[in-house]
C-alpha cells in the first residue's frame, strides 16, 4: 500500500489483486451467495480503496482500514436496495424462523415435564399446553377433577423448584 | 466489466498520494471557502472602518481566539472522522473550553457592568444580522470543505457533516471578525455561538446527502 501511495502503479496492481479475494470472500460470507451483488461490491470496493487512498494513515494498520471501507460499501448495499429479501419467499423465510424456535422451545419444555412425575406431567400438558378444561383431562385420564388440579399445582411447584435450583 | 481488467485501469493510474495527503486537502479547502468568505464579507458588507487600530484591541483578539480555537478543534475532528475505521472520539469535549473560558470573560463584564447596560451590551448593534452572517458566509467554506472530502472515506456521514458544519461555522465567524465591530463577550458568546450552532446543525443535517461515496 505503502509504494502505491509513492506512486509504484504495479505495487498498486498487485495490491488490489490481492485484496480483491479477500474482498470477495468478505462479502460472499456476509450476503449469502447473490454473485452478481458481491462482484458489484467487490469492483465498488476496490475503486474507493483506490480513489480515496489519500485517507489512509500510513502510521496505522492498513487492513482495518481496508475492511472498514468494505463495511461501509456493504451497509449502503443494503440500504440502497432495501428490499432485498425477495417477497415471494417471504413467508416461509418468516414460518421456517419460527418453526426453529418453536421446535426448540418444544424440546425444552419436554426435558422439563420429563423431570417430573409422569402423571403431574400430563395433568400439566393438558390442562396448560393442549387447552384441555379440568374436567376433560380428569376424564381422559381417569381420576378425579380435584385430583387434576392437586397435580397440576404440585407439578407446577415442582417444575418451579427445579428451575430455581437450575 | 472483469474484475482484473478494473485492477489494472485502477493501478494504471497511480499517482503519488503525499503522506500528508489528507491534510493538505482540507487545508487547501478551508483556505478557498474562507477566502471567497472574506471577499463576499468585504464585498456586501464592508470592513470595519477602525479596522487598523482596533487590531490593538483585546476585544477583536478575544473573538478572533474563540472563534479560531473553535475551528482548530473541528478540522482536527474532521480528520478525524476522514478515516473510514475512526471510532467515536472525545475530541467535542474540548469545545468546552473555548466556550467556558469565554462564559466566564462575559460573567465578568457583567458584574462590571451596571444591570440596565446589559441589554444594549447583549444586543449590541448587530445581533439581528450576526448570526445569520456567519451562516451564509459558512457555505462558501462548508462547499469548500465537502469538495475536501471526496478524496476521503468517512463512514459516519452525520458526524462528518457536523464537524464539517462546525469548521465552516467557526471560520465564517472568523472571517465576519473583519466587519464586525461588536465588542462585548456576552454579544460573542450568544450570536457568534448561535450562528456556528446553527451551521453545525445545518451540516449534520444534510452531511448524509452530500458525502455519500
Amino acid at each position: 500500500m505503502v509504494r502505491g501511495l509513492d506512486g509504484d502503479g504495479a505495487a498498486q496492481n498487485a495490491l488490489l489483486s490481492a485484496l480483491a479475494p479477500l474482498m470477495r470472500g468478505f462479502f460472499a460470507r456476509r450476503m449469502r451467495g447473490a454473485g452478481d451483488d458481491v462482484e458489484d461490491l467487490v469492483q465498488e470496493t476496490l475503486i474507493a480503496i483506490h480513489t480515496r487512498r489519500a485517507s489512509y494513515d500510513r502510521n496505522r494498520p492498513f487492513t482495518a482500514w481496508a475492511y472498514a471501507v468494505a463495511r461501509y460499501k456493504m451497509i449502503d448495499h443494503f440500504r440502497r436496495s432495501r428490499n432485498h429479501v425477495p417477497f415471494e419467499d417471504l413467508e416461509e423465510i418468516l414460518v421456517a424462523e419460527g418453526f426453529q424456535d418453536a421446535a426448540s422451545a418444544k424440546m425444552d419444555v419436554n426435558v422439563l415435564l420429563g423431570g417430573i412425575s409422569p402423571k403431574q406431567a400430563r395433568a400439566i400438558r393438558q390442562t396448560r399446553i393442549d387447552g384441555l378444561s379440568i374436567a376433560e383431562a380428569a376424564e381422559s385420564a381417569g381420576i378425579s377433577e380435584a385430583d387434576v388440579k392437586v397435580s397440576v399445582h404440585r407439578g407446577l411447584k415442582a417444575l418451579a423448584e427445579k428451575l430455581k435450583g437450575k | 466489466m472483469q474484475t482484473n481488467d478494473l485492477i489494472a485501469a485502477l493501478a494504471a493510474d497511480t499517482r503519488r498520494i503525499s503522506p500528508r495527503a489528507a491534510q493538505q486537502r482540507l487545508v487547501v479547502g478551508l483556505g478557498l471557502g474562507m477566502a471567497t468568505a472574506a471577499a463576499l464579507t468585504i464585498g456586501s458588507f464592508g470592513m470595519r472602518p477602525d479596522l487598523p487600530g482596533a487590531l490593538t484591541s483585546t476585544q477583536l483578539w478575544m473573538k478572533a481566539a474563540y472563534t479560531a480555537s473553535l475551528a482548530v478543534i473541528a478540522v482536527l475532528a474532521m480528520l478525524h472522522v476522514a478515516r473510514p475505521e475512526a471510532g467515536p472520539t472525545r475530541l467535542s469535549w474540548l469545545l468546552l473550553i473555548p466556550v467556558a473560558v469565554l462564559a466566564s470573560m462575559s460573567a465578568m463584564e457583567l458584574m462590571t457592568t451596571p444591570g440596565e447596560m446589559w441589554m444594549p451590551m447583549w444586543l449590541g448593534g448587530s445581533w439581528r444580522q450576526c448570526s445569520i452572517r456567519v451562516v451564509f458566509l459558512a457555505v462558501p467554506i462548508f462547499a469548500a470543505l465537502i469538495w475536501s472530502f471526496r478524496q476521503f472515506a468517512p463512514t459516519n456521514l452525520r458526524r462528518a457533516g457536523a464537524a464539517a458544519g462546525l469548521a465552516a461555522g467557526a471560520c465564517s465567524a472568523t472571517v465576519y471578525g473583519l466587519h464586525c465591530g461588536e465588542v462585548s463577550a456576552t454579544f460573542v458568546l450568544t450570536w457568534y455561538s448561535l450562528g456556528i450552532v446553527a451551521a453545525t446543525g445545518i451540516g449534520a443535517l444534510i452531511g448524509p446527502r452530500l458525502l455519500r461515496w
